[in-house]
């Protein structure tokens, strides 16, 4: 499918915690097809912008608009997979996605499929490894259609072979339109993105 | 599988997944119970006129117990910001989450009651009002410790901090109860009191999803 056109637009945008000044006066447009990595070293705000755009942090100055209109708005259109487990341990994993998501069984074994939890569809979150853990909150990248992807540390604990699955999931959802904002330590060789750099601010 | 059901659906598997989340309560109910004609006189009538207050606050305690951490694990998997992009108003989904928890695990409380009030020997047609005023009070008592839990989500020891702030909430239900169980005992008309219990119930039901959903929303917004 092919996602209408969407921009983000964030203008002005600052943030302080704790008296620490995070990011000033931060403008970018974020357009259709657009994969932006969040760089920065820890603590330099990353999360907390990502959260900004999600609508999950309070914008303290500056605005985000999404098509022009304000953010709280549109929250609907956006998937955000933080780097919480974003699972509940006691579900097994297709309870899970399908809470989350809705979607019927036979998507959701196709999607869990792709993601390398075939087989997996009645185990309980709790007795998967981490990184199985990490593809089950994955799993909705592939039977969710939300325009705008938010993902916090999405390669964390992935094993290689899912590092590219995921590379090549992004590459395919820029490709129709949607957009996508992530954060990672390792930078991925399989996708290509433009990058922010936070954590200048003196 | 419309949202509504899929949240009742995950209610009662996750019951399926922690049986102990609905027992322990339980088990604490009757244990206060069983302890009381220990720590009293072994006297009937004794028993049987302290007996229905006593269940109500015994029953008022295990509600607080199985209710501190209503959002607690969901909060810290990150389930719980998930909820803000559902297509539905967060207080819609906290009106439905409090509802499946007064489903199953307060209503089951209430269940065992008449147990309770045998090991007392409470008379029958104060037990019944017991019954009655519980069905009637606890929706509210549930929205007031479900608030108390939202409230404290963020900080580590939360539990008997949220009971503490919504304290003075429960102290008007507790009355009311208590005027009832009162003229249960005496043979007067208990129909006044359980209709302003009611209105309690149904005022804090439509009000406090509301009060909750901002609390979570505070708390979601001051964490990573």
């Amino acid at each position: 499918m092919i996602f209408e056109p969407i921009d983000i637009e964030i203008s002005e945008l600052s943030c302080e915690r704790d008296d620490r000044l995070l990011f000033k006066n931060l403008s970018m447009t974020l357009s259709s097809g657009q994969i932006l990595r969040v760089a920065g070293p820890n603590g330099a705000g990353k999360t907390t912008l990502l959260r900004m755009i999600a609508g999950l942090f309070e914008i303290q100055t500056g605005a985000i608009r999404m098509n022009q209109s304000p953010l709280t708005e549109c929250l609907e259109q956006i998937l955000y997979i933080g780097h919480k487990p974003q699972v509940t341990k006691d579900l097994t994993v297709l309870d899970n996605l399908k809470f989350l998501t809705g979607s019927d069984d036979d998507h959701l074994k196709r999607a869990l499929g792709d993601v390398g939890l075939k087989g997996y569809h009645d185990s309980l979150v709790k007795e998967l490894s981490q990184g199985q853990g990490r593809r089950c909150a994955l799993a909705r990248l592939w039977c969710v259609e939300s325009p705008i992807w938010i993902l916090d540390e999405p390669y964390t604990a992935l094993d290689v072979e899912m590092v590219k699955t995921l590379d090549a999931r992004i590459t395919a959802h820029a490709a129709a339109g949607g957009i996508c904002l992530f954060t990672t330590h390792q930078p991925p060789q399989s996708l290509k993105y433009t990058t922010l750099e936070l954590g200048h601010v003196t | 599988m419309s949202l509504e059901r899929r949240m009742l659906t995950r209610e009662l598997k996750l019951i399926a997944a922690r049986p102990g989340d609905i027992f322990k309560p339980m088990w604490f109910l009757m244990l206060v119970i069983s302890m009381v004609p220990l720590a009293l006189a072994p006297d009937s009538d004794l028993l049987s006129e302290i007996g229905s207050a006593m269940i109500w606050v015994a029953t008022l305690l295990a509600l607080l117990l199985n209710t501190e951490h209503l959002f607690q694990s969901d909060f810290s998997d990150g389930v719980l910001e998930q909820w803000l992009f559902l297509d539905r108003p967060l207080a819609w989904l906290v009106g439905l989450k409090l509802i499946a928890h007064w489903l199953f695990h307060v209503l089951p409380l209430i269940l065992i009651t008449p147990i309770a009030g045998i090991m007392l020997s409470v008379p029958t047609d104060v037990l019944l009002a017991l019954l009655v005023t519980l069905v009637i009070a606890t929706p509210a008592l549930t929205c007031f410790s479900g608030l108390g839990a939202a409230l404290t989500l963020g900080s580590s020891r939360s539990g008997i901090l949220g009971v503490l702030v919504m304290m003075p909430l429960f102290v008007p239900v507790v009355i009311l109860a208590a005027g009832v169980l009162i003229r249960a005992m005496d043979g007067s008309d208990t129909l006044p009191l359980l209709a302003l219990l009611g209105a309690f119930s149904v005022v804090a039901a439509t009000l406090v999803p509301i009060a909750v959903s901002a609390a979570i929303r505070l708390n979601i917004g001051g964490s990573n």
